[in-house]
């Protein structure tokens, strides 16, 4: 292992991780999650890490990207600590150290996308967008689309904000006051 | 009544969950005032993947709601409650983060104060409407169907203020006061159905669709009763190869549609992926 200590530093003060020195390693978040047994590492050996420093092999763990936002372990922790939200910022951290994507991100990629273009979201463009990078998940959910489809539950046409200009405005504005701080 | 309806991306495609809404409001005088001019949440992806904008995207729609005059937000959707209610609640706590938002939303002349309330319908109806009231309208005796109250998850975790963070009530009060019978000791009524992991994810999130399925079905419910657009394509959808029994997830406005006596183009049950084909 070789200790980050800058990137740790990162998350501990632009992400507010602090808090997680406050852990005491009980176990009940990883206890209490429903896709624990599928990730490289609880969510308590993740914070474990981190501890350390052991940024690199945390950032390039799997286990924020399967977390469902449950918020199971947030209400259990004794400790009162945002497990949940840790998990974002780690999300957001691996994409910042440029960590190979996992599909959950090509999906909030092709959920954002259509959300920045027109404001709203339709389930198609979500899809469509996830099923270019992932044509055989695209082909698993294919006999749901067309059920939904024959149920007239597809909306094919994107839905737009009506105040469009507006809403890019603010946006903007956002990324601009983001890259600043 | 009057509120600040959002409705949400995923509510007009929803199985049922619009027509029904629309028409148990009707009948029961709740005026949902759909707020002009919103957009997408954001949800868990953008607070996956944005610092700012996660906050910026709900705080428009709180923005906006303000500006329309109301003070209070109805939701339909866990995940847009739960987004609303989070930004919320870090923006009416965090006068740096609020003035920063404000920075963005002033590019449109919108501002939020961090004063509104954010709520779920669910809620709305059993907190603030007379339960005799409603018991009044019931024109159709439901006390032979056992329903399965199924919350999911974003609505009362992690605040937990409304009602119990993992066995809430609030639901299985609106099934008995429609007549129906809560189904009782149904465990699985706040387990994950996977979210949004079930498109990337399936074969993980079938065992979550499975324990929430099986537990309606061993102890005897009829029907799956939900307040969220995904847990009810995920609960509704995964059932094909489960090897379980089939039990229709219906939205508790179409259950209380049911009761209410309303037509088949109010409830829209035949949008539904499992059939509700319960003599009622």
């Amino acid at each position: 292992m070789t200790a980050d200590p800058v990137l740790r530093d990162r998350f501990f003060k632009k992400y507010h991780g602090a808090e997680i020195q406050n852990c005491i390693q009980c176990g009940t978040c990883s206890g209490s999650c429903p896709l624990a047994e599928h990730m490289d590492f609880g969510p308590r050996q993740l914070f474990a890490m981190v501890r350390e420093g052991d940024m690199s092999a945390a950032l390039h763990a799997n286990t924020m990207w399967l977390c469902v936002s449950c918020y199971h372990c947030m209400v259990k922790c004794p400790r009162g600590i945002s497990i949940t939200d840790h998990m974002y910022s780690l999300k957001k951290m691996a994409v910042e150290e440029g960590v190979k994507a996992p599909k959950m991100l090509h999906l909030y990629l092709s959920f954002n996308a259509p959300v920045e273009k027109h404001g709203r979201l339709t389930d198609v463009a979500a899809m469509a967008g996830f099923g270019l990078r992932h044509p055989l998940a695209a082909l698993g959910n294919m006999g749901l689309g067309m059920k939904l489809a024959a149920k007239n539950r597809l909306e094919f046409k994107p839905r737009t904000v009506s105040n469009i200009a507006g809403f890019k405005k603010v946006m903007e504005k956002a990324k601009e006051l983001e890259r600043l701080s | 009544m009057k509120y600040g309806f959002f409705p949400g991306c995923s509510y007009k495609g929803a199985a049922g969950y619009k027509e029904s809404t629309e028409a148990v409001c009707r009948s029961l005088g709740i005026a949902l005032m759909e707020i002009e001019g919103w957009n997408c949440c954001g949800a868990t992806s953008y607070w996956s993947t944005q610092d700012l904008k996660a906050y910026v995207l709900p705080a428009r729609i709180m923005a906006l709601a303000e500006k329309q005059g109301f003070t209070e937000i109805v939701n339909v959707c866990n995940a847009c409650y739960s987004t609303l209610r989070k930004a919320h609640e870090k923006l009416a706590g965090d006068n740096d983060l609020r003035q920063k938002v404000n920075l963005a939303l002033a590019e449109e002349g919108l501002a939020y104060s961090g004063n509104l309330k954010i709520r779920h319908l669910m809620e709305v109806i059993v907190n603030d409407l007379n339960a005799d009231d409603v018991k009044k309208n019931i024109k159709k005796d439901l006390s032979g169907l056992v329903v399965a109250p199924y919350y999911g998850c974003q609505l009362n975790r992690p605040w937990a203020d409304m009602d119990d963070a993992y066995y809430p009530v609030l639901m299985d009060r609106l099934i008995e006061i429609v007549g129906a019978k809560p189904l009782k000791n149904y465990s699985a009524k706040t387990e994950c159905c996977g979210a949004a992991q079930m498109v990337a994810h399936k074969d993980f999130c079938i065992p979550l669709t499975n324990r929430i399925v099986k537990d309606a079905v061993s102890k005897g419910a009829q029907t799956i009763c939900t307040l969220c657009p995904l847990c009810q394509l995920n609960v509704d959808s995964s059932q094909q190869g489960l090897g379980l029994p089939k039990i229709p997830v219906i939205f508790f406005t179409q259950l209380m549609g049911l009761a209410l006596g309303l037509a088949e183009k109010d409830l829209m049950l035949n949008k539904l992926l499992t059939p509700f084909k319960i003599a009622v």
